[in-house]
Parts: structure tokens; sequence; C-alpha cells
């Protein structure tokens, strides 16, 4: 007789909220190298964002990451929304940064000394998080949206992108 | 002698603890040599810590390792997301080689759309390089302080292997 030792994981809301989390914040990455905007503070606040949003996607309350691009004669534009919706029934955990490198192609870059501001909106009650303080989106008006497809998925949720420009 | 060492990212961890994972992985390794200071490689890492959390959270550190080269060692460090990293047994001990090294570079792949970030921060740091690493020959791991106990290296051999990667 013999005996096999199985090991089986189980895929936690916060499994699916780091993945999520991983897949915003390197998409908001590429996003700001591709089209130009120094990075620098992006970098210093990576840690601190990181944890703010993979908590609000694990308590299920982060509607969408929004990316505004303020360009120094005013006007903000481009905008990039990540909407997270919940209740996924993939069991895996799906990326697909390869079509949103793919993306990047169709993306403009934008005028020497633009610089960005990161907000996230909600669907009800969230959880403080450090860094992080109330404020005001940029008008959306005018501006056309194109649906950069799905970006990424787990068992819990699942994130897509939109450009508008 | 080559070495591979794999660490999983999200879902498993965010970005930040792959960034401190491999800080200690490459400290504990390099830690080995009584010429090295563990403050100086983690002070290296830190230089480095902003671009590579973007290379981490963008996926790209999947595709193109870092490398470490110190003397006749050349470790490749891969970082596994995504299903990859939940199934993933890792081994991040010390990994040997570094007992009799000297200096030590860390590459870190010029992928784009960061390819300017990761040359930029390259400057940064005398232990960092953007380039693509180069084997060394027996003679010069022997002139950089390190007694070789691998035989023949086979530097062409070694080249083709990392082309093909």
């Amino acid at each position: 007789m013999s005996a096999v030792a199985t090991q089986t994981r189980t895929h936690t809301a916060t499994h699916t909220a780091t993945h999520l989390a991983d897949i915003i914040l390197g998409s908001l990455g590429d996003l700001l190298a591709y089209i130009g905007i120094d990075t620098s503070r992006f970098q210093r606040q990576f840690d601190q964002n990181e944890k703010a949003i993979a908590a609000w996607i694990e308590e299920g309350s982060l509607e969408e990451v929004v990316l505004e691009c303020h360009r120094p004669g005013g006007g903000v534009k481009p905008i990039f929304e990540f909407p997270v919706t919940y209740g996924s029934n993939e069991a895996r955990f799906v990326d697909s940064r390869a079509a949103f490198a793919r993306y990047l192609n169709k993306v403009s870059s934008v005028p020497s000394g633009t610089t960005y501001r990161l907000f996230c909106t909600f669907n009800g009650p969230r959880s403080e998080q450090p860094g992080w303080k109330p404020g005001t989106r940029a008008s959306t008006a005018g501006l056309h949206s194109t649906s950069m497809g799905g970006l990424g998925e787990g068992p819990h949720a699942r994130v897509s992108g939109r450009h508008l420009s | 002698m080559k070495r591979h060492r794999k660490i999983a990212a999200a879902p498993e961890r965010s970005a930040g603890e792959v960034w401190r994972t491999a800080t200690a992985l490459l400290a504990d390794t390099l830690d080995r040599s009584a010429a090295i200071e563990r403050a100086e490689v983690e002070r290296t890492m830190e230089v480095a810590g902003g671009i590579g959390r973007q290379l981490v959270s963008g996926g790209h550190l999947g595709k193109k390792p870092l490398v470490l080269v110190a003397g006749e060692m050349w470790l490749e460090v891969e970082i596994v997301s995504g299903d990859a990293a939940f199934a993933l047994t890792e081994n991040l001990g010390p990994v040997p080689g570094a007992a009799g090294v000297s200096d030590w570079t860390l590459h870190l792949p010029q992928v784009e759309p960061l390819a300017k970030l990761v040359r930029k921060t390259a400057k940064e740091d005398e232990h960092l390089s953007a380039d693509e690493p180069k084997a060394q020959s027996s003679e010069a791991a022997k002139s950089n302080g390190q007694t070789s106990t691998a035989g023949v290296f086979n530097e062409a051999a070694l080249a083709a292997w990392a082309k093909e990667r």
C-alpha cells in the first residue's frame, strides 16, 4: 500500500487583489514611460499605491483607477481608466500584458512637462489608505473613449482598460 | 558557472515584496565574499528599486531576467507571475559561487517601454549596468580574485546559450 501526499492551495481574494494591483501598477508604469511622463514620483510612491489599490480590490470597494495626463499648456488628455469588476468565474490568474503592449502603439506621446494625477473611484464604503485624499477628476467631455480590452483576471475580479483621447 | 533562480511575483507577492526578496537573495549570495559588504548590495538594489518595481509589475522580468555577474558566477533571476507563480517552488537560499569574488555587476534588462529609464538608473550606481552581460573568461575571473574550480570555461557556448534564452 502506498500513500501519496497532495497539497491543495486556495485562491483567496488577497491573491486576486495582489494580481490585479500588480497588473494595474505595471500598466500605469509602462504607460507613463511610453508617453514620456517623468516616473520619479510614480516610483517613489509605488509601494504605497500598490498596497492601497490591492486593499481596495480585496474589500471590493474599488470601482476604477484613473490616470490623468495634465498638459503644461492646459488641458487634460489622454486619460486612462482601469475599471475593476467583481465576481469573475475565472479559476486561473490571467494577464493580457502582451495585448496591452500592442495597444501602446496606438497611444501618442505627450508634450514635455506633462504631469500626471492618479484617482481612484469607489462603488461603496472604503478603507482609509495612506497617501490618498479626496480630489476632483478632470472632465472627460469631448474625449473619445476606446476600449483597451481586458488586462487581467483572477478568481474573484477582473480589470480592463479604457483610453480617452 | 550558470545559476538560475525564480522568484514568485503576483499573485503570491506584490512587486515591492518581490524586489525585497531579490535584494535578500543577492545580498545573501554576495555576502559570502569577504570583499563585498552586504550593505553595498542593499544600497545598489535600493537605487534600482524604482525601475525594478516597474520591471516586475510590468511582467518584463519573466521574459528577460536580471543577471548578476560576479567573477565566474552568472546568476539569472527570473520573476514568475500568474498561475506559474502560484505553483512555483522557490529556492531562495544563498547561491553558491560568490565566495571568492571581489566585484559584481547587476545587469538590468533594457525592455520597452522602460529601456530609457533602465539606462538612466544604471548610470546611478557603479554596480548596475544596462548592457547585455558578457561571459567572463577564466583568465578574467582569476584576475578578479576568484579561484576557478569549474575547469575550462566555454565562453562561446555560454554566449550562444544566452542568445537562445
